[in-house]
């Protein structure tokens, strides 16, 4: 097995609320890890945790309790950073550089220079689509062309892993688009993803790995496919199927079901939304009974 | 196991050293944010103010003159130095956060040292720029005018019949007032104090909350700073032998910077004389406070939390 | 390091390291500050009963570290007052700033100026005082600018300009020739001093009752000395003191003191010194000295 890219273990963040002796727990004991080459989403409505667990990772905070590590180094090591590219939610970079400066700022912060540089910066600008405006300051640039930006920004020095926030807030289809090409060809390239979302669909397009986080801690986890499954139900997806044979099977059923039922017939249907506000109710439930 | 990796990886073991280029990255990127946002139209500003100076239609005698040119220079650039470290260095940092750029800029492999560093040296450079430069356009206009005030001067005293010996006199003060190497020092000793105060300034926005809370101490303090000497004697004079307030008085002055020390410069364009070694030691003193409070902002900054 | 760090609240260690900073930079402070004020590079602070009476603008701008700024502005205000002949406001107002730059000559040299001659010479012509009104602000005034020179000279001990204007109070105003001769008497040896300032010391010692054999003393060595070295007349460093001044007044004294005819100097001949030359009146305000 490879060093996994991201690795959080037990990981707790609490926070004092004001003077007194109160405190908020926004991560509780949570576990997972993001293996190398793999996209893992992060699922969460916002407030779950999330964001403070991302950070974590990145070392803008200290964990109050665990630890996360980047390819087997401690977020807490500024070592650990020259693997990650992050595109925080809704960027905004100095307004007075330009697109190409923008890069060639955050490129020598990684230690880049000259040719290498400057090829790296080409690339990516053209990668992203932005080649046309890369010498206009990012005060005129649209929301779009700043999360392009940003994701050319946090590619600059080759990182193994790109960890991207709500990296479709804000923008329209057609950008969101793009950045789901984006991900998906970053996956090609062998780079691991970490991303967070609370827009379940994009999540489930472009994610190998799901984890679900509510109130700070790990609700489920697990391969796209085998989460949406619910557990005493299966679903048979059938393709180019006649009339017939589904009468078949559904008498097959009747007679010798031996107490099976059919549930639900028709085209199938992004369940992950569902069973998310299911946790959330019934989280909610459990709650009010205590 | 390696097979599985992407291709273009490389090891994660590069040096967690303190990196001049970065920090260089950083002061360069704050330069031109400074500069782009049109702070040297304020050097324009002080071109005018200078020509308003230098032509005061006031019958003034040249010596006054000159010496008026330099004290409202000075003082302008003094002026300029102090404002803007306190200033600019407020709202670069609380700025960058609510833009979430620091984010990006943490997230790379940068050491928030460096990351301070990078800020504090962005902004003197842009203080010690437009210093040289205003220099640069008083010691022109100061020279044009002690040029133009010895002729005319000499010319009424030689039409009147003076002696030689008085015209002589006349043109050595004259002289006197003009340009010095030492104004360099005087210039050097402006840009010291800015120093410290940006210092002081980045210490307190790394715990402000608000670049307008940092503003508002870092000027008090800096006030404080120039009176805490004067309040001192005073309360010394006013309560002698009494220990409480002796030892009030002392941790008054252990927990206040004394600014005024660095308004050196006044007495230079004055005409005093500077001490080689004095600057040293006040070049010395402002690199130890600069120092100081860079780790005071590194300790609240280093593992500071967004 | 950090895990230390983080056992203790922050604030520890940061008031830990301003306290040991404040305690290792204020006795280095001191030495720096004191250093600075000898050589008068920086200014001490100024006397309690000047932070009282500056105005709160003028405050600030002392403890922003402008003294200069305001010391210029209070001398445009100055020159207001002179303007309209307001001699009191003239007065405290280069009372401020001269405690804000002390060691800046010009500013004690217009404030005798002002005092000593100005607001003196108004009063004299001001027809709506009574006479006793008159005489006693002309003593006043007077006596304020001799006063005011005397601090000055406190702060700028070698200063020839404040001695000069001094000794023309002393002269014009106060007829005070003894005092006048004490001022020229002493800038005579000071670096700077005019050539005259020496013989002007003779002349008001000439004038300065029980001092007539010193001041004739002083005259002739100037004389004898001039005569002395007339072969190197033209050349730098030669000194001709004679004067018409210096003759007329030599030849009283040789009448006053009863100096023996074979002592006394010549008549001048026609072609020397005695021919006057035309001088213009001082320009005023200020600007250079006119004796």
């Amino acid at each position: 097995m490879s060093v996994p890219a991201v690795e959080v273990t037990n990981l707790t963040k609490v926070f004092p609320v004001s003077l007194r002796k109160e405190y908020v727990v926004a991560v509780d004991n949570l576990s997972f890890q993001v293996n190398a080459g793999e996209v893992y989403g992060l699922i969460g409505p916002n407030g779950s945790g999330k964001s403070t667990s991302m950070k974590v990772v990145l070392g803008l905070m200290a964990p109050t309790e665990g630890e996360t590590r980047i390819f087997g180094v401690s977020s807490r090591d500024v070592r650990a950073r020259n693997d990650i590219g992050f595109l925080p939610e809704n960027p905004y970079f100095y307004k007075h550089l330009s697109g190409a400066e923008t890069l060639k700022f955050y490129g020598k912060l990684c230690g880049m220079r000259g040719r290498d540089l400057k090829d790296r910066i080409g690339e990516l600008l053209e990668l992203v689509g932005l080649e046309h405006a890369k010498d206009r300051r990012l005060g005129g640039y649209s929301k779009g062309m700043l999360q392009r930006i940003g994701l050319a920004q946090a590619l600059i020095q080759r990182p193994r892993l790109v960890i991207l926030d709500e990296p479709t807030a804000g923008v329209d289809p057609v950008g969101s688009r793009q950045i789901r090409d984006l991900i998906l060809k970053l996956k090609e390239d062998g780079i691991s993803v970490f991303l967070c979302s609370h827009l379940l669909e994009q999540v489930q397009e472009v994610c190998d790995e799901v984890g679900i986080i509510f109130e700070g801690r790990m609700r489920r986890e697990g391969k796209l496919e085998d989460l949406v499954s619910i557990g005493n139900q299966t679903s048979l997806v059938l393709e180019n199927a006649s009339s017939e044979l589904v009468d078949k099977i559904e008498r097959l059923i009747e007679t010798e079901g031996d107490g099976a039922e059919l549930v639900e017939k028709g085209n199938p249907r992004t369940t992950l939304e569902r069973m998310f506000i299911r946790i959330a109710s019934s989280e909610k439930q459990e709650k009010e009974e205590n | 196991m390696a097979d599985s990796e992407p291709a273009n990886q490389k090891p994660a073991g590069r040096t967690a050293l303190i990196s001049v280029g970065r920090i260089w990255t950083i002061a360069a990127s704050t330069f031109t944010q400074l500069v782009r946002m049109k702070t040297f139209y304020f050097l324009l500003a002080f071109a005018v103010l200078l020509v308003a100076a230098g032509n005061l239609n006031i019958l003034f005698s040249a010596v006054e003159q000159l010496s008026m040119i330099k004290k409202v220079s000075f003082g302008t650039m003094d002026l300029f130095a102090w404002l803007f470290a306190i200033v600019a260095t407020a709202l670069l940092i609380p700025r960058d956060l609510e833009d979430r750029t620091l984010y990006t800029i943490l997230s790379k492999p940068v050491l928030r040292i460096e990351y301070l560093l990078g800020k504090l040296i962005g902004v003197l450079v842009v203080i010690l720029l437009s210093l040289v430069t205003m220099f640069v356009i008083f010691s022109a206009l100061l020279h044009i005018r002690t040029i133009d005030f010895l002729h005319t001067e000499v010319a009424i005293l030689e039409q009147a019949g003076r002696s030689q010996e008085m015209i002589q006199a006349e043109a050595e003060a004259i002289i006197a007032q003009g340009l010095r190497k030492e104004m360099w020092v005087a210039l050097w000793a402006i840009f010291l104090k800015s120093a410290v105060v940006a210092s002081v300034t980045i210490f307190l926005s790394t715990i402000a909350s608000s670049s307008l809370f940092t503003i508002i101490i870092s000027t008090i303090i800096f006030l404080v700073g120039h009176a805490s000497q004067m309040m001192i004697d005073f309360w010394k004079d006013q309560f002698v032998d009494n220990i409480v307030v002796k030892m009030l008085a002392g941790l008054f002055r252990i927990i206040v910077p004394d600014y005024q020390i660095f308004s050196f410069y006044e007495g230079i364009i004055l005409g005093e004389k500077v001490l080689p070694h004095l600057v040293w030691s006040m070049t010395g003193m402002s690199l130890f406070y600069v120092g100081v409070f860079l780790l005071l902002g590194l300790l609240v900054f280093f593992d500071k939390e967004f | 390091m950090r895990a230390i760090l983080e056992k203790y609240p922050r604030w520890i260690p940061i008031v830990a390291v301003i306290l040991v900073f404040g305690l290792i930079r204020t006795p280095i402070e001191k030495s720096l500050r004191s250093q600075l004020i000898e050589t008068h590079l920086l200014q001490p602070p100024p006397a309690r009963t000047t932070l009282g009476a500056l105005k709160q603008s003028s405050l600030m701008g002392m403890l922003g570290g402008l003294r200069s700024m305001v010391a210029v502005y209070l001398t445009l205000k100055a020159y207001e007052h002179f303007g309209v002949m307001e001699w009191d406001e003239v007065e405290s107002t280069y009372d401020l700033i001269t405690s804000l730059e002390p060691r800046e000559e010009f500013h004690w040299v217009h404030r005798i100026w002002h005092r000593g001659i100005n607001a003196v010479a108004s009063v004299e012509v001001n027809d709506d005082l009574t006479p006793a009104e008159r005489q006693r602000r002309f003593d006043l005034y007077s006596t304020q600018a001799i006063e005011i020179g005397e601090a000055a000279l406190e702060q700028l001990p070698n200063s020839v300009k404040i001695r000069e204007q001094m000794a023309e109070v002393y002269r014009e105003k106060l007829r005070d020739y003894c005092g006048a001769a004490k001022m020229y008497g002493e800038m005579k040896d000071l670096p700077g001093a005019m050539q005259y300032s020496t013989r002007f010391y003779g002349y008001f010692l000439a004038k300065c009752p029980g001092n007539e054999q010193k001041a004739y003393d002083h005259l002739y060595g100037l004389y004898v000395e001039t005569m002395s070295n007339l072969d190197r007349k033209g050349e730098r460093g030669f000194v001709d003191h004679r004067a018409p001044t210096l003759i007329i007044t030599l030849k009283e004294l040789e009448e006053k003191l009863d100096i023996p005819i074979s002592q006394r100097i010549p008549d001048p001949h026609p072609d020397e010194g005695l021919k006057r030359r035309n001088r213009p009146t001082g320009r005023l305000p200020g600007g250079v000295g006119i004796p």
